[in-house]
């Protein structure tokens, strides 16, 4: 862009510290915890930050020691169940009000989107008393079933069918197609970049669910890796420093790397949706 | 004969669309049976996410409002109608109060922070260095970071007996500081915390917004010999305004509802100085068993956050340079 | 038209298919366990290791009948516990049989959701007499035992002999006076150069309630509730406003050391006097074993502190207790009680003494190698249960029959808190005091 113009030496070092700067700021909290996470408990408790036994010794405690594998497993079918259903029920919503016709849509569109401003902390209580109705507690289907479907994906790929050309619609309508046919062979694959970043959406906002599992599951062989997390900790009356940072480790380190093999579709994605 | 027109003129029944007036609205059905036809598709497409929004949503929302007119039993039964009694004793108790000035000190501060911190990342992340792409993938970073990671991570640098601040402190002869167990420092330590939590994701959608402001404006700029800093200004922020405003309300609404790193590093404390909105709810519900209180804090949460998300969505729209 | 079918989205419905056959089958698998042996849900909220000495004791009891299998599930902290056990009851998710703190005794209680272990008692002529008297009368009403008692503990203060000595100061007696404690923490605080802070008192409604009971006075009105309902609450009389200014003055000069509340306070306070940055700190006597294995320092053991110039009244036990719920089976609920029978033989109660530091409640106990063995090797163990032998029961610390304790030790901590922090100690508890008068005006008003 500024082939012409380079900037004075000064002003390139300033940037490059400024970048080494915050690139430190963001980086320190992973470092100490993946780096306390090598060294023995002992060591960490008084204090040290160098030890002659660095080990993965840690790890294989956690690992061994305690559910954090469990609690793993737990969490990705929880994600994966709510992100997969949240998808077909939110492109099917979005499809009804983009491509039928009929009354009050608009009206209903607009309840919709209100539910946006009702936070799901607010409505804890009797959702808990409904869920306990249900049979639900404590198991999967308990932190699966209240968030099947998202005003927020509903609205998100809305804007996205919206961009599709009307003419094929047109074109499909005289060619006898129905809404469903339309809707698998042209909606989805059509938008499949959408679809993609509400599925890495919806993913990640499940597996950040933290308030709600916790009041709806009580065993382990349920519990996702977020108050697994906390569980461990809370169970922990030594500061046993190094198995919880490597817990923690164990943890972050397969998101990270979902992450920046995603990042493409997240980022352009989450553009497209908030812009438009 | 609109039904004629409309079945041979798919150009007609675009533009209708166009103008969301559904048709059965103007009150000249083209075809009573497709129209039949569409309800009965409407009712499929829509009835799996109606159903649930019903349920989780709805119901609770009405649930909720006739609980917070209630005193609660033991077993979290409603028994007693006491009319507004507990949002009166709610606005008029002192604790309640300093909840509420804390949950606004939080957001607005996790806000501000976020949001300037994240573009600051984003525009320094924008220029065209040697291995910036590197750069990039850190500042990300933090996306991959769950709540319990994150409290974790903090705790052990927040720790009064091992953790980093304090050896740093020692190093420099500073007064150790007990960030966990005074009210102020407490504070701090969250929304530093909520801060770094945050940055991954506000970055990258700064990022790929600032990325997507055409070179040209820029470059015109540069010919002007109009400095960086007017630039950002006077081109990027304008430019970038839609995701600014989206972003801001995510991050707000996110604030607004925290819990658990509040759960996991203070609990509420100390002197529930950050005891936030979402924290005393819990806490009134889930220890302490009183329903009907609890229910009356989220009807106020509620309002809040409605509050917000309605003033945001309905001013900023205007001002939004689309 | 050409373009609609160049999209090919089978691979996506293909996917949503995956997932369902997915969801099904895993539901299935979960609830299909299949075992001949009835299962017995135990809900506990034990951690370190008391928690890997309780797992141990229900995998003995598994292997020693072939009937039930008891399975354990940490449920996190006190406060927590209660209002999950109350809201799962009567559906798949609740336990047959749980652990419950001292102060939820009479919210458990008028719940109506647990069947009274005199129930058991009768029908197996089960001797209760072996069982300490002391803590059975805690969670008994009207003759009827209630649940079984099972971690008891005594609020305790313990010191670093070995710091002390290096310092060259003299250790507290074993029933120290607020002055007694006070002297030894500045000595520490001075002679260490500012290194190593005196005492610790853990932001904890438990400890607040334990100055009053040491002082005779009562929190609740009506005797404590044992007399009737309580109506209104007193945090701010002569014990709560000596004891916390007491605390407050060492604070600001720095002898005392606040570690704040909530979980990670006990964590951080036991690392501080591990690694030799604190000299003394009041906790539950269930920290014993813990502590003689993370130092190698010598501990020393003291009665729990009193007002200077009154004579302690003695404090009342803490801990918790077992309870059977009755949404189970009549099979199931027999087997919890042959697990809590299982857990209160002597020589078990003797080695749960051993591993945790709560005090064996079954009388043979005593005569068990392992816990003569561990008297022997640290005398100071003794302690609790000669302050428990000591104390003639009363009123006033025999424990607080009320609803709603939790809101009372949430209430009474902010107090603490404000004071630790320096603010006006009269205004914060009387403040907490207000609130907590409404709390209970209104609860007694609900539960009518």
């Amino acid at each position: 862009m500024n082939k012409n113009i380079t900037p004075p030496i000064t002003q390139r070092i300033g940037q490059i510290f400024l970048l080494l700067l915050l690139a430190f700021f963001i980086l320190i909290p992973f470092l100490l915890g993946f780096w306390t996470s090598l060294l023995p408990t002992a060591d960490i408790s008084k204090g040290a930050l160098w030890s002659s036994h660095i080990s993965l010794s840690n790890y294989y405690t956690a690992i061994t020691q305690t559910p954090i594998i469990r609690y793993l497993f737990n969490s990705l079918v929880i994600s994966f169940f709510t992100m997969a259903v949240q998808l077909l029920f939110c492109s099917m919503s979005a499809y009804a009000f983009v491509f039928i016709e009929f009354k009050g849509r608009d009206t209903l569109f607009y309840i919709f989107l209100a539910t946006m401003m009702l936070p799901f902390e607010a409505e804890v209580i009797p959702n808990f008393v409904t869920v306990r109705n249900m049979g639900l507690l404590n198991h999967y289907a308990v932190m699966i079933i209240p968030f099947l479907t998202s005003a927020f994906g509903t609205f998100m790929l809305r804007q996205a069918f919206m961009q599709i050309p009307k003419e094929l619609r047109e074109a499909s309508e005289i060619e006898g197609l129905s809404h469903w046919r339309f809707y698998a062979k042209v909606v989805l694959p059509y938008s499949r970049i959408s679809l993609f970043t509400l599925a890495a959406y919806s993913f990640l906002a499940s597996w950040n669910q933290y308030l709600w599992p916790m009041l709806t599951t009580f065993s382990d062989s349920f519990r996702p890796v977020q108050d697994g997390l906390r569980q461990l900790q809370s169970q922990e009356t030594f500061n046993n420093w190094g198995m919880i940072q490597a817990s923690a480790a164990i943890v972050v380190i397969p998101t990270l790397i979902v992450l920046f093999i995603g990042q493409h579709y997240f980022k352009s994605g989450l553009n497209e949706g908030a812009v438009k | 004969m609109d039904t004629q027109i409309t079945n041979k003129n798919p150009q007609m029944r675009y533009k209708q669309r166009k103008e969301e007036k559904p048709l059965m609205a103007t009150g000249l059905s083209y075809n009573k049976s497709k129209a039949l036809r569409d309800r009965l598709y409407a009712l499929i497409f829509l009835g799996p996410s109606l159903l649930v929004l019903i349920v989780f949503v709805f119901f609770p929302m009405f649930r909720t409002l006739y609980l917070s007119f209630f005193l609660t039993n033991n077993l979290g039964k409603p028994t007693v109608f006491i009319g507004f009694a507990n949002y009166i004793s709610l606005l008029s108790s002192s604790a309640y109060l300093h909840s509420l000035q804390a949950t606004f000190i939080y957001v607005i501060a996790v806000s501000c922070l976020t949001l300037t911190l994240g573009l600051l990342l984003a525009q320094t992340a924008s220029q065209k260095v040697r291995g910036i792409s590197f750069f990039r993938t850190i500042f990300s970073g933090t996306m991959g970071v769950s709540v319990s990671v994150a409290a974790i991570f903090w705790l052990f640098i927040f720790n009064p007996s091992v953790g980093m601040l304090d050896q740093l402190a020692n190093l420099l002869h500073l007064p150790a500081i007990n960030w966990l167990t005074q009210p102020g420092w407490a504070m701090t330590a969250v929304v530093i915390s909520t801060v770094w939590m945050n940055l991954g994701f506000t970055f990258l959608i700064f990022f790929g917004a600032i990325q997507s402001v055409p070179s040209t404006l820029y470059e015109a700029a540069q010919i002007e010999g109009v400095s960086k800093i007017y630039q950002f200004f006077h081109i990027t922020l304008p430019m970038i305004s839609p995701t600014l405003f989206f972003v801001s309300i995510i991050t707000l609404i996110e604030s607004f509802k925290s819990f658990g790193l509040i759960d996991l590093m203070t609990a509420g404390g100390p002197d529930n100085a950050t005891n936030l909105l979402v924290y005393r709810i819990y806490q009134d519900a889930f220890l302490s068993g009183n329903y009907g209180l609890a229910s009356t804090e989220s009807v106020i949460l509620a309002l809040i956050i409605a509050f917000f998300t309605f003033i945001q969505f309905k001013v900023l729209e205007k001002r939004v340079n689309y | 038209m050409k373009k609609i079918n160049s999209y090919n989205s089978r691979p996506l419905l293909f996917l949503f298919l995956i997932c369902i056959v997915l969801l099904t089958t895993l539901t299935g698998c979960s609830s299909a366990k299949a075992d001949s042996k009835i299962q017995i849900t135990f809900w506990h909220e034990m951690t370190g290791p008391a928690q890997v000495q309780l797992e141990k004791f229900v995998n003995e009891f598994n292997k020693s009948q072939n009937k039930y299998t008891v399975v354990p599930q940490f449920e996190g902290n006190y406060n927590e516990a209660v209002q999950k056990i109350l809201n799962t009851h009567g559906t798949s998710a609740s336990p047959a049989v749980f652990q419950s703190m001292d102060i939820s005794t009479s919210q458990i209680y008028n719940s109506g959701y647990t069947t009274p272990v005199q129930k058991f008692i009768n029908a197996d002529n089960y001797n209760v007499n072996k069982i300490s008297a002391v803590a059975r009368a805690f969670y008994s009403k009207n003759g009827q035992q209630l649940s079984m008692p099972f971690n008891t503990s005594q609020p305790v203060l313990y010191y670093n002999a070995s710091l002390l000595k290096k310092y060259d100061i003299t250790p507290p007696p074993v029933d120290p006076s607020y002055s007694d404690i006070s002297r030894v923490a500045q000595q520490l605080y001075a002679r260490s150069d500012k290194k190593v802070k005196g005492l610790s008192v853990e932001i904890y409604g438990w400890l607040f309630e334990q100055f009053l009971a040491n002082s005779g006075e009562s929190l609740a009105n009506n005797d404590d509730g044992h007399s009737g309902t309580p109506t209104a609450v007193n945090f701010s009389g002569t014990t709560a406003m000596t004891t916390m200014k007491w605390i407050q003055e060492n604070i600001k000069s720095g002898a005392f050391m606040n570690y704040g509340s909530g979980s990670n306070a006990p964590t951080n306070e036991m690392a501080g006097f591990l690694s030799g940055k604190l000299g003394m700190f009041l906790q539950s006597s269930a920290d014993i074993s813990q502590l003689t294995a993370g130092t190698e320092d010598k501990l020393g053991i003291t009665y729990y502190p009193h007002p200077d110039g009154q004579k302690s009244n003695g404090v009342s036990i803490g801990g918790a207790s077992l309870w059977i719920s009755n949404d189970k089976s009549r099979k199931v609920q027999r087997g919890s009680w042959e697990f809590i029978k299982y857990l209160m033989r002597s020589q078990n109660q003797a080695a749960w003494q051993a591993a945790t530091g709560y005090l064996a409640l079954n009388k043979d106990s005593q005569k068990e190698a392992v816990l003569q063995k561990l008297y022997q090797k640290n005398p100071a163990a003794r302690i609790p249960s000669q302050q428990l032998a000591r104390t003639v029961p009363n009123n006033t610390n025999s424990g607080i029959f009320m609803q709603g304790l939790i809101q009372e030790r949430t209430l009474t901590q902010t107090a603490m808190e404000q004071i630790y922090d320096g603010k006006n100690i009269k205004s914060s508890l009387q403040d907490a005091e207000k609130q907590m008068n409404s709390y209970v005006k209104s609860l007694n008003q609900a539960n009518k």
